[in-house]
């Protein structure tokens, strides 16, 4: 047995060793996976060149005073500690939040009850869907220019309207004071995006299925209760997205402001884009400014993030 | 995961190869000219929008004179300062460039203008030239552009308003107690006639409008050399102080307090506003508009006194400019009398001092007011002119905008803004 097995073996050491069978290079594996890459790699570029390089080079400049035009040399973390000690900045992130918190529901509120008005279907639905829909597509800086003017004293219909219904005079001057300005910003953004999230809500109103709320109404819930209890809940993932574009453009508001309110009066609008903007293009100290949009970019992200977050315990 | 890892990894090699060849496509071999070689070939020209009228047909008549060709590409007055900027940072920038002259100092400090100053002694109008763009393009003892166009800031008064109100249109204000008076007098005639009006939230607009109150006074806005503000000056509290009293006693309209320079122009050009301060620009809207019959007056000061704001254009070479030729050679026919004359006819104020009374001043019987205002206006000197000044959320607007139309003490508001530009100023 014992010279069987070593004979078996030593023939088996000395036979050649068996040629591979080499496959086509190309297997299934791997031309999924070259698909794959060919398919991500223009996302993969575009992301690399329009947000991963930027973002790193913002980073790289706020460890910098870096001029506009000039040397620029490395001052470590000078440009985080100033912000922190930086009034203006302080004041600007201030208003941002203030802005963010006043708009926020204002808009929910208005686009839930678009959504719900429309909702209900039928041929003025429709054309009530497409009205509410038409501010969209106007450009942010068109839409306040027009608010612009129609708010002018003396000249714009609201400055006619507010006289005839008594509210003020003629001639009242709507942005002679930050409250009033920022009242009036907000109007026109109401108008301008609420279309957008009323069909953002619309499209989440309309994937709940009719028989859930029926059962709702058998089981003898109000209209108050199903809305509570049916509606919300099973809405959730669309409020939590309207919510996070709302945040997030609101945190990143500009271009009503600057034109509308030109930041006063006395500074009182200035958001913090728009101070990133002074900052960075009219004082021109590109470095501080990218400290200051990197401050942003983290109080954005972690916004975002403690929403996403909250909204999905929530669920649980 | 280590073979994903390394395949991301190539797939961001790839991706950042792709980009610096990318990057790498814009290279340029044009050929360059050096300021002594024969002007041919062409130059191009960087100029704001508000110079629109002009400009073009500046250029259109160089090129049919000269070999050398001038391409005018028109920029927006509200980026302008930006974009040259970051041009100029890149070395993408014109081979010529207009530039409101309050930025001169700055661009000059940064080394992105070529030296004009052997082009400026060569001229033998030279001491013609305005002497405040002259001041306000030497940095280092050195010129680094030619005057181009000037611009002054006077008092618009409506004759006819002042006719209504029972004030005599050939007697205009001398003082802050005359100008008050008149104001008072247009706004007893009630209704949405108001006195005066300003532009309550625009930085720039009050350096041309304003600071001329303070001037004439005696005062000052900066120092001399811009290495000093002097917000906190008794001058400066006595010119807020007369328009806080203009305010508080409602003889300006509503929109003065948030106008950011858009609606002053409007507000008078309505008939409805008896004085306003602007510049030489507006006489030309006015005329053409030929509704209101308008008086122009030197800006005043406390008990007397007048000045004004020498405003305008500088006309300078980039210093990585790649036709110096035609672009020295344009810069210079730019302030001769044949250049000055498409100016003047479009109503712009010439930089010639000693071609005013042959050029300027017979096509219009107020032109002759703005010429002379022109000629002994002062301009800021700063390095730093955007940040305290030209910004409309600045130390300068805010100081203007709390301390005409706020409540608070004007002292302190002026204590606050010093402090501010002083800052802005230290750090350079």
């Amino acid at each position: 047995m014992t010279d069987t097995t070593s004979r078996a073996a030593a023939s088996t050491s000395r036979a050649p060793a068996p040629k591979p069978v080499r496959g086509p290079w190309l297997t299934n594996r791997r031309r999924r996976l070259l698909t794959g890459l060919a398919l991500v790699t223009p996302a993969l570029a575009v992301v690399t060149v329009f947000f991963i390089v930027p973002l790193i080079m913002t980073f790289w400049m706020s460890l910098h005073d870096w001029p506009l035009l000039g040397e620029h040399r490395f001052i470590g973390l000078d440009n985080y500690r100033r912000a922190f000690k930086d009034s203006e900045w302080l004041h600007a992130i201030r208003f941002t939040l203030e802005y963010t918190l006043i708009i926020t529901p204002v808009l929910l509120i208005v686009a839930l009850a678009l959504a719900f008005l429309v909702h209900r279907g039928g041929r003025a639905a429709r054309v009530f869907q497409s009205v509410f829909f038409l501010p969209v597509v106007i450009g942010f800086a068109a839409a306040a220019y027009l608010w612009l003017y129609l708010a002018q004293p003396g000249l714009g219909p609201l400055s006619d309207l507010a006289a005839k219904l008594g509210i003020a005079g003629r001639d009242t001057n709507w942005f002679a004071t930050a409250t009033s300005g920022l009242l009036l910003v907000c109007l026109m953004v109401v108008w301008k995006v609420a279309g957008m999230q009323m069909v953002l809500l619309l499209s989440g109103l309309q994937s709940i299925p009719v028989e859930v709320n029926e059962a709702a109404l058998i089981d003898g819930a109000g209209p108050w209760k199903t809305f509570r209890y049916v509606t919300v809940p099973l809405l959730r993932p669309t409020l939590a997205l309207v919510l996070v574009f709302s945040v997030a453009g609101s945190l990143l508001a500009f271009d009503q402001f600057y034109i509308m309110t030109s930041g006063g009066p006395s500074n009182g609008t200035i958001t913090a884009v728009y101070q990133i903007y002074r900052t960075s293009f009219i004082n021109f100290e590109l470095g501080y400014g990218a400290a200051l949009s990197a401050m942003l970019m983290v109080v954005l992200a972690a916004v975002s993030a403690l929403q996403m977050l909250l909204l999905r315990k929530t669920d649980n | 995961m280590v073979r994903s890892n390394s395949r991301l990894a190539a797939a961001f090699a790839a991706t950042a190869a792709l980009t610096l060849v990318l990057s790498g496509c814009g290279g340029s071999d044009e050929k360059t000219s050096s300021a002594t070689d024969k002007p041919t070939g062409t130059a191009t020209l960087w100029a704001r929008d508000n110079e629109k009228a002009f400009i073009n047909l500046l250029a259109e008549q160089y090129n049919k004179t000269h070999d050398g060709k001038v391409q005018v590409t028109i920029v927006p007055s509200a980026n302008f300062v930006q974009k040259f900027g970051t041009a100029a940072a890149q070395g993408s920038g014109p081979d010529i460039a207009s530039i409101d002259l309050v930025y001169l100092p700055y661009f000059a400090s940064k080394g992105v203008l070529d030296d004009l100053s052997p082009v400026l002694d060569s001229l033998t109008w030279k001491d013609g030239l305005s002497p405040a763009h002259k001041k306000l393009a030497i940095y280092d003892g050195k010129t680094y552009a030619l005057p181009f166009t000037a611009e002054a800031s006077v008092t618009f008064y409506n004759k006819d308003l002042f006719k209504k109100a029972g004030l005599d249109p050939a007697k205009p204000p001398a003082n802050y107690d005359e100008m008050l008076a008149d104001a008072r007098a247009i706004r007893k005639l009630g209704g949405d006639y108001y006195g005066f009006t300003m532009a309550g939230q625009c930085g720039g607009c009050n350096v041309f409008e304003f600071a001329p109150h303070v001037w004439a006074s005696g005062g000052q806005v900066l120092s001399d050399d811009g290495k000093t503000a002097h917000l906190d000056s008794q001058e400066v509290t006595d010119a807020l102080t007369f328009y806080r009293q203009m305010q508080t006693e409602g003889l300006m309209p509503p929109t003065a307090k948030t106008d950011n320079g858009t609606v002053q122009s409007t507000a008078f050009q309505s008939g409805k506003v008896g004085m306003v301060n602007l510049g030489a620009f507006f006489v030309g809207n006015l005329v053409k508009d030929k509704k209101i019959d308008f008086g122009v007056t030197p800006i005043v000061g406390k008990t007397g006194g007048t000045a004004s704001f020498a405003g305008g254009d500088e006309i300078a070479v980039t210093k990585t400019a790649k036709n110096k030729s035609v672009a020295y050679d344009f810069v210079k026919w730019s302030t001769s009398e044949e250049a000055q004359t498409i100016l003047a006819n479009n109503a712009i104020v010439p930089v010639r001092t000693d071609l005013i009374d042959k050029i300027y001043a017979p096509l219009d019987p107020r032109y002759k007011a703005l010429g002379d205002a022109m000629s002994t206006g002062q301009t800021p000197y700063s390095v730093v002119e955007n940040a305290i000044i030209n910004d409309n959320n600045g130390s300068w607007a805010t100081m203007i905008n709390q301390g005409v139309f706020g409540t608070g003490d004007i002292k302190g508001v002026q204590a606050t803004a010093q402090k501010a530009a002083q800052a802005i100023i230290d750090k350079g």
